[in-house]
This record gives C-alpha cells, structure tokens and sequence, in this order.
C-alpha cells in the first residue's frame, strides 16, 4: 500500500485560497496528511498516509504580521502549519460544526484583497518577463542564436499562459468579493 | 485619526466592530473579546481569529484602541477615549433606528 503521495505545483493548481483549502481538507479525510508548510510547498507537497481526519484548513495571506499574530490563532486552538511565501497556513481538528477564522464579511472580503494584490504582483513580474522577452526577440534576434531563440519563445509563452492563469484568479476571486 | 474622520470611517458600524469595540470597554485579549462576545450575545456571534486580529489591528492603527500590556506574545488591548466616543455616537444611532422602528410598529397597519 501507498503510504506516501507528491503532489507537484499544489498551490499553482488551486490558486484560489478556498480551493487550496478545500483539497487539502479532503485529502485529510482521505488519510493524506502533511506534517509542515514550507517555502516550497507551493512547488512540492509530501503527503503520509495516516488515518482520516477531519481538518479545517486556513489559507491566510499576510505580507507583514505582528508578532501577536502566530499566538491569537493559537489561543484560538489552530495549529500552525507554517509559511509558504507569504501564506501562513493553519489546521483545527473538528467533529461537527466546521471552524472558521473569518465569520464576518468584510475580513472575507480583506482576505481576498491581499490574495488578489499578492496576485496582481506575480501577474505584472509575469507580464513584464514576458513582454521584455518579447522585446528581445524582435529586435535582437538576428544577433541571437536559433537555440537562445527557442528558449527566449518558451520562455515568452510560459510567462504568458502564468500571467493568464493569474489573470483568470483574480477575476474569479474579484467576482467572489463582489457576491 | 480626529472624531470627524473616525465617524466617517466607522460608521454605520459592523456588528463585528461594535461588539469587539464594546468589549474593549475593559481589557481584552483576543480570546478573551471572543468569550465576551459569546456570552453577550448568548452564542449568536462567535468571532473567529482572523477576524479578531484584522479588526483589532485596523482599530489600533486608527487610534479607536490601543495596548495596555503584552503577555507570552499576546497583547492586552483597550479602548481609547477616541474608542469610546465612536462607540456613543453608533449606540445614539442604534437608539434613533429602534425608536423609529418601534414607532413604525405601533402604528395602524
């Protein structure tokens, strides 16, 4: 039997932060659990085959905390998790009713804000890869070899297909503020 | 932040706002607003963490709250005078809108 699953890119693949939180919370129902978040997770995730468990996961992202702000989730029985860039992740084990860390409105709506401006940052660093490679191509191209040439168009599409995956996250996570 | 642009900011306020504010009356910690929110409104609002810390660290920045004191990494938080007077002026509109609302409902249908 599997007692060990990776999961690449999780976090790329679930760009919205209720969607993040919902599969990790089935895969914890499913026996699937992680021990940490670390930097990487976003890129690789390892999960250990243990019994099912009943998680309510939290995606918070917070370029700056305060120092109170790791000891307010604990007092308030969330475990943390740890840190993946700028998202602090936290767990709460739970039998009926689902925990929550946002109950009201407008910290839903302040939570996706950040998410959206963190969002709207790799969109423009994406955009503007792109668009400089693109720059490269057209006037430099003849000073370039065929094999630079390849790399600086996959390179050009890459960026392109992240700065629109981006693009449609913020739509959607816009859209949800919106509701 | 003076009362004119407090009140602009802060009011009509959010049923969040007003109990966490209201709490602050006395000292608090974050669990401990969350408790007194609870048994103020028998169960019915239950404030989570991450909304506890986004309401408490905008309300210092604006000058409504402020720390009294820090234990084991947790601060002790209390209203200021500026708190307070934003707190009267939401509970003097709460009143008018219930006046209103009772006048409504003792009138002939």
């Amino acid at each position: 039997m599997k007692t060990k699953k990776i999961v690449f890119f999780p976090a790329f693949k679930r760009v919205v932060p209720s969607d993040f939180e919902n599969w990790l919370e089935d895969m914890a129902l499913n026996g699937w659990h992680i021990e940490r978040v670390r930097q990487w997770s976003s890129i690789i995730m390892i999960f250990i085959k243990g019994d099912p468990k009943k998680y309510r996961f939290v995606y918070d992202m917070r370029a700056i905390a305060s120092k109170d702000y790791v000891s307010t989730y604990e007092q308030f029985g969330w475990e943390y998790m740890g840190r993946m860039a700028s998202v602090y992740m936290w767990r709460m084990e739970y039998t009926d009713e689902r925990p929550e860390a946002f109950t009201d409105k407008d910290s839903i709506i302040s939570r996706n804000k950040r998410t959206i401006a963190a969002v709207s940052f790799s969109f423009s660093i994406f955009l503007l890869a792109a668009l400089a490679m693109s720059i490269a191509l057209i006037f430099f191209s003849d000073n370039i070899s065929v094999n630079d040439r390849m790399q600086l168009i996959i390179g050009v599409i890459f960026f392109i297909i992240l700065a629109i995956l981006l693009g449609t996250v913020m739509l959607y996570i816009h859209k949800g503020n919106k509701q | 932040m003076d009362e004119e642009k407090a009140v602009k900011k802060y009011l009509p306020m959010t049923e969040t706002m007003f109990f966490i504010l209201l709490s602050l009356q006395q000292e608090h910690h974050g669990y401990g607003i969350m408790q007194h929110v609870k048994q103020i409104t028998n169960n019915r609002i239950i404030l989570g963490a991450g909304t506890i810390y986004n309401s408490l660290s905008r309300l210092e920045k604006d000058g409504l709250i402020k720390v009294l004191s820090e234990e084991d990494r947790r601060k002790i938080y209390i209203s200021t005078a500026l708190g307070r007077k934003i707190l009267k002026v939401e509970a003097k509109r709460l009143v008018e809108l219930y006046e209103n609302a009772k006048t409504l409902l003792e009138e002939p249908i």
